[in-house]
């Protein structure tokens, strides 16, 4: 999977930052929905995704930020998004999820977001 | 352009060929001279529908094989996926795509491929002959595409 490569840093005891480079598409999702999934088995439901280096986004990928904003939301959580490339941007907005993630600038923006 | 463009692919239906299959679709249709972000929409389209055959049509079983070939002229874009697995056409789940917010909001994560798909997409033909399923994807392009020189 030498398309797709997430970075995981716990910023604070309650939150973490998930760094995504790549591709996230049908081939590479899993690997997303796996350490989504290790983190909400630790109750960590609020986390940071920087998608500023996601080259390209399908929907396999985009349905992992939605079954996971769904479930951090149901333990009190979120998922925020920080800086989608505009070819990643496009596809949030052609499904209207920049209407339901939040959408921040900046890591430091998300993290003042939730403190 | 008036005779027209046209490239194939062939390969298994395995999803890690889906960067391979990206990059095809984005080199013949950049010849079309779109704006960049219809480009994507189309390579996001081709994805998606290849996507969706190897999990619906082939059940993820990667010894099958899907036939692809893009064609630009004048007036369309045409993405044709021939394939051997079971029938499906993509046009006949636009029910998989109602209500798509609520779909969200609840967390289901299937049936966005098909939505992007439609709402990309002008035309989708469907046809099963002699055993084999031919899918295609039509766009039609603004009047300006495609000068002669290209």
């Amino acid at each position: 999977m030498t398309d797709f490569r997430i970075d995981i840093q716990k910023i604070q005891n309650d939150f973490t930052l998930l760094k995504l480079n790549g591709f996230l598409d049908a081939y590479t999702y899993s690997e997303f929905e796996r350490i989504i999934s290790d983190l909400f088995e630790k109750r960590q439901f609020r986390i940071i995704v920087d998608i500023s280096n996601l080259n390209y986004i399908s929907s396999a990928g985009a349905g992992v930020f939605i079954g996971a904003f769904a479930v951090a939301q149901e333990n009190h959580g979120t998922i925020i998004v920080v800086k989608p490339q505009s070819s990643v941007k496009e596809v949030f907005d052609l499904l209207g999820l920049s209407q339901i993630f939040p959408i921040y600038d900046t890591v430091d923006d998300a993290m003042h977001s939730l403190t | 352009m008036t005779a027209g463009l046209s490239e194939r692919l062939v390969l298994n239906s395995d999803l890690k060929h889906l960067n391979l299959v990206r990059k095809f679709v984005k080199r013949i249709i950049s010849k079309a001279h779109l704006k960049l972000d219809d480009e994507h929409r189309i390579v996001l389209a081709a994805d998606e529908t290849l996507s969706n055959i190897i999990k619906h049509a082939y059940k993820f079983n990667r010894n099958g094989y899907i036939d692809l070939t893009v064609s630009i002229d004048n007036s369309k874009l045409q993405i044709l996926l021939v394939h051997g697995g079971k029938h499906f056409d993509v046009s006949k789940l636009k029910n998989k795509t109602n209500d798509i917010e609520k779909r969200i909001r609840q967390g289901k994560k299937d049936g966005f491929g098909v939505f992007l798909i439609l709402r990309i997409i002008d035309e989708i033909r469907y046809a099963y002959k002699n055993g084999q399923n031919y899918l295609t994807l039509i766009k039609y392009l603004p009047s300006k595409c495609c000068k002669k020189n290209d």
